[in-house]
């Protein structure tokens, strides 16, 4: 329930990540179109030089050339001396002076104008007396120099005009130039702030992922996890906690199973296989070490006559409280199973069979003084017969063969007794009363 | 910056440049055009025969712009309007002034230069004064104007005629263009008339003067128009100037 509400408040990394890639493309979306504004600018001012100013410019400077034919024919007048002459530079003063590309300028048709009159008031007059035209020389030079006043102000305004469009280009490409600066940084920005979240949100989440994959065990605690805002992190790290809490439950069962596989169902004790094992391994360690280690069989005495008289439970309830007192008497190193209905197999490491003897018979003991009581109400007393070998210098096979004979022997020798392997061969031949179990 | 900012700037803006660039959708093609032959300085026949003049050059680098091959044809003031309206030529290469009649029956390029007209009479004589035979070149702008005022006209088929009445005293006066006024002051004849040149301030014998193109052929505007453009900026149009006239003329 917790990881619901968890989930509930985080949000989904592809809608996250989506909204980025939104915000990222709107916000650069608007950059790109003010740079495509300021790109229109500097195109339509090229575009202004091009189709107008330029063809502007041309005007100016055929303004120019005319305002300059117009001072070269005034020249020409004063200079030479044929009227014919005079008369086709007074011809081609008056068409310049009337022409459209004069008139359309107001300055420079006033000039034209004056300039048309005086040369053809010169003209007039050298018709009459041809020296008369120096006399007028001066005033002349003085329309001649504001003719070519005139000139240099008209190609200083076609001047201007590319000077006005290309100050428009400029500040265009300058206000670009910082907006594409602008976008730079914003790009970087953005970049900065794309790393920080993917490795805040994405990064480090996977890499504590990662750890607690690596380190996912049953004998680890459950992985923790700093609280993460993205909801598939979440889900990963929820499954992560089920998958732990899977295996310790996993192990549990297995812990169960290995039990039920290891141990005896009705004593507890281990069963002959799981105690061939272990015997086994702590055979072969006592004898690489030159330890002493000694092995015993043990058989309840009269078990199938009890079985018999007090019925199965009673023998069942028998085995198990043989089985307690077997766990109070002997050492916790000791290992000892059910080898099979009322027989017992033991092992006792690092001692020999004469300490393992005392073990035994304090066991011996401790199960001929117990009164069981039965659950109708009468008890009995069981004895054991206990066979000792030791085992420090064969198989363990060997061992409980021996052990077995002991307790062969110990059965001959009349039960409730303790045969250590090798003593007593002789009472398998003759059987022995004095340890004849009692029965109540 | 400014460096990478210049080149994103020209893949943006040469590519639109090139396509609006020289190449031209009459490339290759064979324009028939018109010209009159006895018209100097703007169309005639040099020494060796080869027509040429102010509108003959405009018209050749006008073609070399369109990458187009001209065929030349002669013709009269006064036949080469309907001719190219029949189809019977490409373009005009005559200079026209746009009236209402031509629109009727031509596409107008863009003016190509801008002409006025001179009423050439001894002086004291005033326009339509009575007794004046007045010469002017047949189907041009100023006979139809001297005959809508009533005026007695002597018609001549060619400007190079023009001079000829007013030496022989066939004629008082004369309207003509004043580029055709200018070739006729080369004269020393016409010069010995010592005819006053006055300039008539009369709208429909002043302004823009273009080339007349067939209505079969509307295409051909916009290319003559962009290559008009082209010369004027290139500079080819200014050394024609130079070479035929004494001024600028556009």
């Amino acid at each position: 329930m917790s990881a619901v509400i968890k989930r509930q408040r985080g949000f989904s990394a592809s809608r996250a990540f989506a909204l980025l890639a939104a915000v990222f493309l709107v916000i650069f979306g608007a950059a790109v179109v003010l740079l495509a504004h300021d790109q229109q600018r500097v195109i339509d001012a090229t575009s202004r030089l091009q189709e107008q100013t330029v063809p502007e410019i041309i005007r100016f400077q055929r303004l120019a050339r005319n305002l300059e034919q117009l001072r070269q024919e005034g020249e020409r007048i004063f200079a030479v001396n044929s009227h014919a002459s005079r008369q086709q530079s007074m011809f081609v003063v008056t068409l310049i002076a009337s022409h459209p590309s004069i008139l359309e300028h107001p300055p420079a048709a006033q000039l034209a104008r004056e300039t048309e009159q005086f040369l053809s008031e010169i003209v007039r007059q050298s018709v009459r007396d041809d020296r008369r035209p120096a006399a007028y020389y001066d005033e002349w030079q003085r329309l001649a120099a504001r003719l070519g006043t005139q000139v240099d102000d008209v190609s200083i305004q076609g001047v201007d005009l590319v000077t006005s469009d290309l100050n428009v280009a400029t500040e265009a490409m300058k206000l670009a130039r910082y907006k594409l600066m602008a976008v730079l940084l914003l790009f970087g920005l953005f970049l900065l702030v794309f790393v920080v979240l993917v490795r805040s949100y994405l990064i480090k989440p996977l890499q504590a992922i990662d750890r607690a994959l690596s380190n996912l065990s049953v004998v680890q605690p459950a992985p923790e996890f700093p609280p993460t805002a993205m909801r598939e992190i979440q889900a990963v790290e929820e499954a992560i906690r089920e998958q732990h809490a899977l295996l310790i439950q996993n192990e549990q069962v297995r812990h169960v199973l290995e039990q039920l596989a290891n141990k005896d169902g009705l004593t507890g004790l281990m069963n002959r296989r799981h105690f061939m094992q272990v015997a086994e391994v702590e055979l072969q360690r006592a004898q690489r070490y030159r330890r002493p280690v000694t092995v015993a069989m043990a058989d309840l005495d009269y078990f199938k006559k009890l079985n018999d008289t007090y019925g199965h439970a009673a023998g069942d309830l028998v085995l198990k409280t043989f089985a307690d007192l077997v766990r109070e008497a002997l050492r916790q190193s000791d290992l000892v199973c059910r080898y099979g209905g009322e027989e017992f197999a033991f092992l006792f490491p690092e001692i020999d069979p004469g300490d393992a003897a005392k073990l035994a018979e304090r066991l011996r003991l401790r199960c001929s003084e117990t009164e069981i009581a039965l659950p109708d109400g009468r008890s009995v007393k069981v004895t054991v017969s206990i066979g000792l070998a030791d085992a420090s210098e064969c198989p363990i096979e060997i061992a409980l063969k021996r052990a077995d004979e002991a307790l062969y022997d110990a059965k001959h020798l009349g039960r409730n007794t303790i045969v250590l392997a090798g003593e007593h061969t002789e009472a398998r031949t003759e059987s022995a009363e004095p340890y004849t179990a009692r029965l109540f | 910056m400014p460096r990478r900012l210049l080149f994103l700037l020209l893949c943006l803006v040469l590519p639109v440049g090139m396509a609006a660039g020289v190449e031209s959708s009459v490339s290759g093609q064979t324009l028939r055009v018109l010209v009159l032959d006895d018209a100097p300085p703007l169309s005639y026949r040099d020494r060796s025969g080869q027509l040429t003049g102010f509108n003959v050059e405009i018209v050749r680098a006008l073609c070399r712009e369109m990458q187009a091959r001209c065929l030349f044809d002669v013709t009269t003031q006064g036949a080469v309007v309907d001719a190219v309206a029949q189809g019977k030529a490409d373009i005009a290469g005559v200079g026209l002034q746009e009236t209402p009649e031509r629109q009727g029956k031509l596409i107008f390029a863009k003016p190509h230069y801008r002409s006025l007209s001179l009423w050439l009479a001894p002086r004291g004589v005033q326009p339509g004064q009575p007794g004046l035979k007045v010469a002017v070149v047949g189907g041009s702008e100023q006979e139809y104007y001297a005959r809508r005022q009533g005026w007695a006209t002597l018609d001549v088929s060619t400007y190079g005629e023009l001079g000829e009445p007013l030496i022989a005293g066939r004629a008082q006066a004369a309207v003509v263009p004043m580029i055709s006024a200018l070739n006729l002051q080369k004269s020393e004849a016409f010069r010995q008339l010592d005819l006053v040149p006055v300039v008539m301030r009369i709208p429909e014998l002043a302004g823009d003067i273009a080339f007349g193109i067939s209505p079969r052929r509307p295409e051909l505007k916009e290319e003559i128009n962009a290559a008009l453009d082209r010369i004027k900026r290139n500079g080819t149009y200014d050394r024609i100037n130079s070479r035929f006239l004494p001024f600028r003329v556009s």
